[in-house]
This record gives C-alpha cells, sequence and structure tokens, in this order.
C-alpha cells in the first residue's frame, strides 16, 4: 500500500510524465536541441510541480 | 394510451391516476435493446485503440489523432450507462454477458472501472442531490463558469471529489471494488510513463491525458451538473430538470431529457426525447422543472 501510494503520489507523475512531456515539447518546438538540456529542464520542472502538488495538494497552487 | 388526451381530461385524474398512467406510459420504452449502444461502445474503444499504432507509425497526424481520441473518449461513458443500468440485459437473461462487456469495455479509455461506476451510480440515483450521500454531489456549482472552475479544483490531489467514490463504497459494503480503481489507475501510470520515457510524450499526452481531462470536464457537465443545477432539492419530481441545450440533444449527449432517466432508468437513451414527449403534460403536473423544453 505504502508503494502504491508512492507510485500515485503528485512527485512521481512529475518525474514519470511531466519531465519527458516538457522535454519532448521543447525538443519539438526547437526550444532546445539538445536531449540533455532538455531533460534537464524538463525534470527541473516536472519534480517543482510535482513537489508542490504533493505537499499543496494542488497542481495549482489554489485549492 | 390509446386515445388523444386533452388538457381538460388531464386536470381531471388524481395523483393516484396519474401515477398509473405515468407507468403505462413508460412501460412502452423499456425492454427494448439498444442495439445501439452496444457498437457504439465497443466501436468507439476499437476506434479510439486504432488511434495508437496509426499515429506512432506516423499514418495519422497526432493533431487529427488528438481531435478523434477527445471525441472517443467524451462519448465513451454512455454506452457503459446503458450497461449499469442493465437496459441492454438484466441479470438472468441471454444476453447478460453482451450487457457486462459493454459496461466493462467502453469506459476503458475513460479509466473507470464498471463495477465502481455502476455502485457509485446507484447511490447517485438514491440519493440525488444529498450533500452527505449523493457521489456527484461536490460537481454542484452556481455557474457553467463555476463549475468549469471547481471541476479544476476538483481534480487537485487533496480534492474531496477524490475521495467520493471511494467513500461511497465503502459506506455501501462494497469496499473490495476500490481494487479494480486501483488496477486500473496502476495501469494507466505505467503506459503513460513507459511511454514518455519511451520518447512518445507527446502521443500519450494527446491521445490520452489531456482527451481523458476534456471528457471528464465534458461529460461532468452534461451528465452531473447541467440536469441537477441548481441542485438544492430532493425527491422524485425535483433533483433533476430538463433543459435546452445551446448545442442540441446529441451534443449534450442526450441529457436534456435526463430528467426521464432519472425517473425510470431503464429507458434507453435513444428513447428518452420520445418518451419525453409522451409524459410531458404529466410531469408539469407534477411540477417539474422542464427548462422550457
Amino acid at each position: 500500500m505504502k508503494l502504491l501510494s508512492i507510485f500515485f503520489s503528485p512527485f512521481v507523475f512529475g518525474i514519470g510524465f511531466i519531465t519527458p512531456l516538457i522535454a519532448q515539447i521543447l525538443m519539438n518546438l526547437t526550444v532546445i536541441e539538445d536531449p540533455i538540456f532538455a531533460y534537464a529542464i524538463g525534470l527541473a520542472i516536472g519534480s517543482a510541480l510535482g513537489l508542490m502538488a504533493q505537499f499543496r495538494g494542488s497542481w495549482l497552487w489554489i485549492r | 394510451m390509446d386515445q388523444v388526451m386533452t388538457d381538460t381530461d388531464w386536470e381531471g385524474l388524481s395523483s393516484k391516476q396519474l401515477d398509473v398512467m405515468e407507468r403505462k406510459i413508460a412501460g412502452k420504452y423499456m425492454r427494448i435493446i439498444p442495439w445501439g449502444a452496444v457498437a457504439w461502445g465497443i466501436g468507439n474503444l476499437f476506434v479510439w485503440l486504432a488511434l495508437w499504432p496509426l499515429v506512432l507509425t506516423g499514418a495519422l497526424p497526432l493533431w487529427l489523432g488528438f481531435l478523434i481520441a477527445t471525441v472517443n473518449i467524451s462519448i465513451c461513458y454512455l454506452p457503459s450507462h446503458e450497461a449499469q443500468h442493465n437496459i441492454i440485459a438484466g441479470r438472468g437473461q441471454p444476453l447478460r454477458w453482451l450487457n457486462e462487456l459493454v459496461g466493462h469495455l467502453s469506459t476503458i479509455p475513460l479509466v473507470s472501472p464498471y463495477r465502481v461506476l455502476r455502485y457509485t451510480h446507484y447511490e447517485h440515483h438514491l440519493h440525488t442531490n444529498n450533500p452527505e450521500l449523493d457521489p456527484d454531489y461536490e460537481v454542484h456549482a452556481n455557474s457553467s463558469l463555476h463549475f468549469l472552475w471547481k471541476s479544476l479544483l476538483n481534480r487537485q490531489p487533496a480534492s474531496e471529489r477524490s475521495e467520493a467514490y471511494p467513500n461511497t463504497l465503502q459506506r455501501t459494503g462494497n469496499g473490495h471494488m476500490i481494487i479494480d480503481a486501483l488496477i486500473y489507475q496502476v495501469i494507466y501510470l505505467a503506459i503513460l510513463f513507459t511511454l514518455a520515457w519511451s520518447g512518445y510524450a507527446l502521443e500519450a499526452a494527446l491521445l490520452w491525458w489531456i482527451p481523458k481531462h476534456i471528457a471528464t470536464t465534458y461529460i461532468e457537465y452534461y451528465l452531473s451538473w447541467a440536469p441537477h443545477h441548481p441542485g438544492h432539492e430532493q425527491g422524485r419530481y425535483k433533483d433533476t430538470r430538463g433543459f435546452r441545450s445551446y448545442f442540441g440533444n446529441i451534443l449534450s449527449m442526450g441529457m436534456q431529457y435526463h430528467i426521464i432517466h432519472h425517473l425510470y432508468p431503464r429507458i434507453p437513451l435513444s428513447k428518452t426525447p420520445v418518451a419525453y414527449r409522451d409524459l410531458k403534460p404529466i410531469l408539469v403536473r407534477r411540477g417539474c422543472d422542464l427548462g422550457g423544453l
């Protein structure tokens, strides 16, 4: 159950989905061409959003 | 009802006679197998599944896949809804397997398990507009714009809405069905994460994640908010209303006539407009809010 709650956590969603999504959007729009840099940006945004959602209980800050 | 009833005829009927007439009229539209909903539920799932190889191989542009997926997921709930009410076939009937098949398959894109939807939906019918017992009560809002805002807030991790269905299942002794929702959610997230880290994040987002969010808003608006607004009253003739949608009956998923569904849940969706027209004189005398329909 503990493992499941971690898997369902916003932070894991931020890393598991938002990170590669942002990286691939940046690369598709040719904003960033270097994949490592794109994924680093994705990770920074994805993990920050995930942490906010985790501790605030909202992806929008507002609840 | 073989002869045409005039206003005077209706006025002369007692409440009990109206009740008998109501049931007689409604009975004409029940026990009809909605083959269209069967084809819709299964066909719609296969179209959505077909989008994946088509888009991933480049045979279909992603933007078009996104539009089709959004439509697919938006319309996937209603065939399951027919099955939830045993409209395709009840327990013990030869086509019961088909009823259950449609129920289970059609809402896969929505990541919503059939048993969870069915048993929480029965509670919605039993306790419509009850702040404590209606699992869809959190959808209530003062206006369309307020609904959209609440809909955003309702899907945040800490929202009360996310607890409504598990709490309802626990309260009704169906807590074991929460496992269905957990399994669906694990598979959904595992697929999203795997696709995203394999280089297909945009495809996963535009064929499933974003369409599912748009569809959830659309479905909740027309199935939960609009027919029950303002949602202050409870009772057979008071908890659901008729309304006229700017987008017509098809684009509002037939929900203009949702009042018929709440009165007679075994009437197929496709028959609710004609049943409404037949029952309207009685609904008027019962004091229903028909929204100028």
